[in-house]
């Protein structure tokens, strides 16, 4: 176990810093200037000069990734250009928006998604089960802006009974909950639905029905039970996703989240700021996949952790 | 009824392992739900809509500090001056107003004297006292990249002549500083720091009660002892919202109060809505189709005749009716005409026959031009581009069209670093209200600066710069006007821009707003808005 | 219904219980009439988009790019614009047609690259392992922790939003899935006896992979990359949406909706058709993948 967690962490470690070392390269030699991204227009060379020089970029790559690293291994992220502290602080300031967000979000979709499959498992290849299969299809099909946008339309301009944007009541997470969980509905249904029927099929269900075993148990404690290693691993792995970037969605619905703040610091060149959301969005998506591995023998005592890996 | 997971029976597992692992699963989630729904009860009400007492504005641009030093946008100016104040402000009709200064006048062409105001005091109850003046002057020297500091010809040095009243000293006459003095804003010389304040007091009639400058929201109560006449409101909610359809969906429905900076296709989709009043009036900042001017000699487009032939293909009337929804107006002027001291100097004619004729005369059939701008110069710059490449063509002229996205590189190719343009899509503000600094900004080019190709696209006429600063300098007010006059009329006959266009100040509110006095400088005073019961 | 089925129904006079009513009840049948449905309606939905966009140029439809701004905005069905007209008077059916050229050629390119280096890395990860199998597998971990579509967004910063760069920074984000496949399917293959064969006939390791184990794999394999194709053309409206599509004058699907996104209280059909279009493509192509994806497993469940 402890052998098995310590490799994990490393090599979640190294995946880490491999990221931000990718970041910290991408940022500099993409286009765009912070120092003119931050001064006025009317800014001269010689005060762009100056706030290169306030910033540290005047200094070669090699010395600027030293710097980097340095202040990394202090826990120092450094200061948000655009919004003059902390860049780790700016970040945790609007995570919670995204957690609350990604969090909802799974949250509906499970409670949506695995009664559907299980549903759909037990009603396998009927017509019903066919027309729900291609509506959950159609919601995976749709861009998410777009769902965004009719959702818009329709709950907040035809029928004005939710707020628009931003997060200033618990109602302003339904749109975008909705048009997240819209999106991953088909995935988890189907993967439900898949693991049900093999499960409904297997020896052991025939075993038990036979000793009596009620309907209701064996598509509850034996059915899910062993659809359930499959199901958290597609949850996290869409909660750990939906942690990197719900971007899109963020932007459409004036989220104040991790995702418009990545936005807005790429048009201000913002590189602490992005380097700091790279960081902590990813180690938190890889601790989340820690933490669902760990969970397996939670469901399903079979696994011990470290050997099958 | 369901067995949940967790409850699996404990025999199965062998004793040790399951209990630490379960130890880390709890406190990841504790900490996971800790981390997530702390800060949000805080920010997060039952409800959405704003309260009786309470006036929530949506501004486009998240708002990053109450403090000035960095801040460009107009619209920012509201709240920021409702927080803290200047010693004179921008009033209706350009005019200037004292505000924490009860006499501001120029007795000698480089000397002004001011007197504070007596019983102005921070809503901490401190003073406001004149070493507080010195020391913002001074921050506000020292502050990089700063947009304010450009507006001003040189800084004012601060000389205390008694407990409330002091001289301000510049080495030339600096005829308007008693409006670029209104972008100083005044707060405890203790906390003044050179970089954007994130806390601290202010004199204004609202105080901060709440701040997220990482999301951009701000909670502002009245200051009860705010020194002058006590704001209607009670609280004022700032709210940041990105998306410009968020806006109009949110003014709609009633989320906010007020959207300002509306672009001109929110404004037609707000007018005539049940329950919003859009307000508008002219507006102060000019958006350009400006020319290179780093052209070589015998290149077409460094020939002032050929530039105006290229204006003859723009249908300015078809733009402004029908891109810009009639919320512009076309310049008539090299400065929005909402400025002081600007005058009418010519118009835009529509004619591309003559265009063409003139093309052909002048020998410069089959020209190429590329126009590049950055997304979000101006309200539907994309829409305009696209409609004038498509006027170029019926003129026979190709046009690439090249946009660049926020945090690009539109200034290396701006100064020419970068790689070839023809005309170039800006937009220049009138923060002073004053033409004369507009004109010095953009056609007041020196040959040294462009060695740093510090100029305005380039644009470097001696005799241009020379009258400007002949201008800037006359002390005497109807001399200065005709001087003021006289080379707006030259940098016309320069044709420096192939079009342009002033926005209109454009403001969506609800009706139970009331008494927002919008000014063209894109602000107005919050203390003076009533919100109806 | 009974005595229309199309199961392989035995002569009537077989003596036998099981009635043709109960054949088309069964769930084989049903199954396969659950994946005609999916491959047919995914076909339909598909073509639907699809040939108007390949036949763009041959449509009598006004150019793309001529613009009125006497005509502008105008709701579908008006003086001869069957979709209407966008913010500057042109045309939103041809638009949306000429539009998907680039989006759809961006998306089947992307799939196609990503297929390639996918199959590619796969199934030398699967075949060999060792150390080659070690690099590709921590390459796949490492762009599961990424955040994708901020990355896509600095690169098509960093090399410019032309078409090329679009299409290659989606093939990268889509290589993974392709990769991870091939190596499982590789590694089931790998231990087959005609690999064994195979190589005590002195064929070396690379010859075996691309002359025996990828022929294989590659019918499967496809599948995926028509789902990946889906994906493609959603990833890339969401770029254009965020302002990293290609530079004007392309109209790509993302484009179009997000120009259309500042007039969505008063003309619905800038953002809702373009939407529909994209949705019904991908549905269509979701559709028929599964579809596909189902007869298959059926076939090899039936052999096995």
């Amino acid at each position: 176990m402890a052998t098995y967690l310590a490799r994990r962490i490393g090599q979640s470690l190294l995946a880490v810093f491999l990221t931000l070392t990718t970041v910290f390269l991408l940022l500099r030699l993409a286009p765009g200037d912070p120092a003119a991204a931050y001064a006025a227009p009317s800014a001269t060379a010689a005060d762009l000069a100056r706030i290169r020089a306030e910033f540290g970029l005047d200094e070669p790559l090699i010395t600027q990734y030293g710097i980097f690293l340095r202040d990394l291994c202090t826990g120092n992220l450094g200061t948000s250009y655009s919004f003059h502290a902390s860049a780790f602080q700016v970040v945790m300031d609007r995570l919670p928006y995204t957690i609350t967000l990604a969090v909802a979000a799974i949250a509906v979709t499970t409670v949506v998604a695995v009664p559907l499959g299980v549903w759909m498992a037990r009603r396998a290849d009927t017509k019903r089960e066919l027309g729900t299969n291609v509506l959950t299809i159609t919601g995976q099909s749709m861009p998410d802006f777009w769902t965004g946008m009719m959702l818009l339309t329709v709950f907040a301009v035809l029928l004005p009974v939710l707020p628009a944007s931003g997060f200033t009541s618990w109602s302003g997470l339904v749109l975008p909950t909705v048009t997240v969980a819209v999106l991953q509905l088909a995935l988890v249904s189907r993967l439900v639905r898949r693991e049900m029927t093999t499960a409904l099929a297997a020896p052991y269900t025939t075993v038990a029905r036979s000793r009596g075993v009620s309907e209701r148990a064996l598509t509850w404690r034996y059915g899910l039970r062993n659809s359930a290693v499959p199901l958290v691993t597609a949850l996290g792995t869409r909660f750990a996703a939906l942690l990197n970037g719900v971007v899109v969605v963020e932007v459409v619905f004036g989220w104040p989240g991790v995702g418009s703040l990545v936005v807005r610091a790429l048009e201000t060149r913002d590189y602490p700021l992005i380097q700091a959301t790279v960081l902590v969005t990813a180690t938190l998506a890889i601790l989340v996949q820690l933490l669902v591995d760990l969970a397996y023998p939670l469901f399903d005592p079979r696994v011990r952790l470290g050997k099958a890996a | 009824m369901t067995p949940s997971p967790h409850h699996a029976p404990p025999d199965r597992l062998s004793p040790r392992e399951p209990l630490r692992r379960r130890t880390l699963l709890r406190l990841g989630a504790l900490g996971g739900t800790g981390l997530a729904l702390g800060p949000l009860s805080a920010c997060a009400g039952p409800t959405g809509a704003p309260g009786p007492g309470t006036l929530t504005l949506g501004l486009n641009r998240s708002l990053v500090s109450l403090d000035n030093k960095l801040n460009q946008f107009d619209a920012a100016v509201t709240v920021q001056r409702a927080v803290r104040q200047a010693l004179t402000r921008i009033g209706p009709g350009m005019r200037v107003q004292l505000v924490l200064a009860d006499r501001f006048a120029m007795t000698e062409p480089t000397v002004w004297s001011v007197r504070l105001r007596a019983g102005v005091r921070y809503s901490d109850g401190s003073p406001v006292t004149v070493e507080d003046v010195a020391t913002a002057v001074e921050m506000y020297g020292k502050v990089n990249g700063s947009f304010l500091l450009g507006l001003f010809p040189e800084l004012p040095t601060v000389e205390k002549t008694g407990e409330r009243t002091f001289r301000l000293h510049t080495r030339r006459p600096v005829t308007v500083l008693d409006r670029l003095m209104a972008n100083i804003h005044i707060t405890p010389a203790a906390d003044n720091r050179p970089e954007e304040l994130q806390s601290g007091v202010g004199s204004g009639p609202y105080k901060v009660i709440e701040a997220n400058s990482g999301a951009g929201e701000y909670t502002l109560a009245r200051n009860p002892r705010y020194w002058g006449r006590p704001a209607h409101v009670y609280t004022v909610r700032v709210r940041f919202v990105p998306e410009e359809a968020g806006r109009v969906i949110a003014l709609r429905s009633g989320e906010l109060d007020v959207v300002d900076t509306l672009t001109p296709d929110s404004a037609e989709q707000l007018t005539g809505l049940p329950g919003v009043i859009v307000q508008e009036t002219s507006g102060a900042r000019i958006n350009q189709l400006f020319y290179n001017f780093r052209k070589p000699r015998g290149h077409p487009l460094a020939d002032p005749r050929v530039r105006r032939a290229l204006t003859y293909a723009v249908d300015g009337d078809a733009l402004i009716r029908d891109v810009l929804t009639d919320s512009a107006e076309e310049a008539q002027g090299v400065v929005p005409l909402a400025l002081e001291g600007a005058i009418p100097t010519g118009g835009y004619t529509y004619d591309p026959g003559r265009a063409r004729a003139q093309l052909k005369a002048l020998g410069a059939e089959g020209l190429r031009i590329r126009v590049i701008w950055e997304s979000g110069e101006f309200a539907a710059d994309s829409s305009v581009m696209e409609a004038v490449a498509d006027m170029f063509r019926d003129i026979g002229v190709r046009t690439s069209l090249l946009q660049f996205e926020p945090g690009g590189d539109i200034l290396k190719w701006r100064q020419g670093r970068a790689g070839d343009w023809d005309v170039i899509g800006n937009g220049f503000p009138g923060t002073t209200g004053q033409a004369l600094t507009s004109l010095q900004g953009m056609y007041g080019g020196t040959p040294e600066r462009e060695r740093t190709r510090d100029t305005y696209m380039g644009y470097v006429v001696p005799d241009v710069q020379r009258r400007l600063e002949d201008a800037a300098t006359e002390t005497d007010a109807t001399a200065r006007a005709r001087k003021l006059a006289d080379v707006q009329h030259t940098i016309w006959n320069t044709w420096p821009s192939l079009w342009a266009f002033a926005p209109k100040t454009m403001l969506a509110r609800r009706d139970r707003v009331h008494d927002l006095g919008l000014l063209k400088l894109n602000s107005y005073d919050l203390s003076a808005v009533r919100l109806e019961a | 219904m009974a005595s229309v089925t199309s199961t392989p129904a035995a002569p009537t006079e077989r003596p036998s219980a099981v009635t043709a009513r109960d054949l088309a009840r069964a769930t084989a049948t049903r199954q396969r009439r659950g994946a005609r449905f999916k491959i047919w309606a995914g076909s339909v939905c598909t073509a639907l988009v699809v040939l108007p966009v390949a036949l763009a140029g041959l449509l009598p439809l006004p150019d793309a790019n001529a613009q009125d701004l006497s005509e502008r905005r105008l709701p579908p069905l008006t003086d001869g614009h069957l979709l209407g007209t966008d913010q500057l008077g042109r045309d939103l059916l041809s638009r949306i047609l000429h539009g998907g050229q680039v989006s759809l050629s961006v998306g089947v390119l992307a799939v196609l690259v990503s297929g390639l280096i996918g199959i590619v890395a796969g199934s030398a990860a699967g075949f060999f392992g060792g150390w080659v199998d070690a690099l590709v597998s921590r390459f796949l971990e490492a762009q599961l922790a990424l955040p994708l579509l901020m990355m896509l967004l600095l690169v098509v910063a960093l090399f410019g939003p032309s078409v090329t760069v679009i299409t290659c920074v989606i093939a990268v984000a889509q290589w993974p899935e392709v990769a991870r496949l091939t190596r499982s399917l590789v590694l089931v293959e790998r231990e087959k006896p005609y690999v064994a064969a195979a190589r005590v006939l002195g064929l070396r390791g690379w010859s075996v992979l691309t002359r025996h184990v990828i022929p294989n794999v590659v019918r499967p394999v496809s599948l995926v990359v028509l789902l990946l194709l889906a994906q493609a053309v959603l990833l890339e409206s969401a770029l254009s949406f965020l302002g990293a599509g290609p530079q004007r004058p392309f109209a790509t699907w993302g484009r179009i909706i997000s120009d259309g996104q500042a007039y969505l209280t008063t003309s619905w059909w800038l953002v809702t058709l373009p939407g529909l279009v994209i949705a019904l493509l991908v549905v269509g192509v979701n559709l028929l993948g599964d579809g596909l994806r189902d007869r298959t497993r059926r076939r090899k469940g039936a052999r096995a």
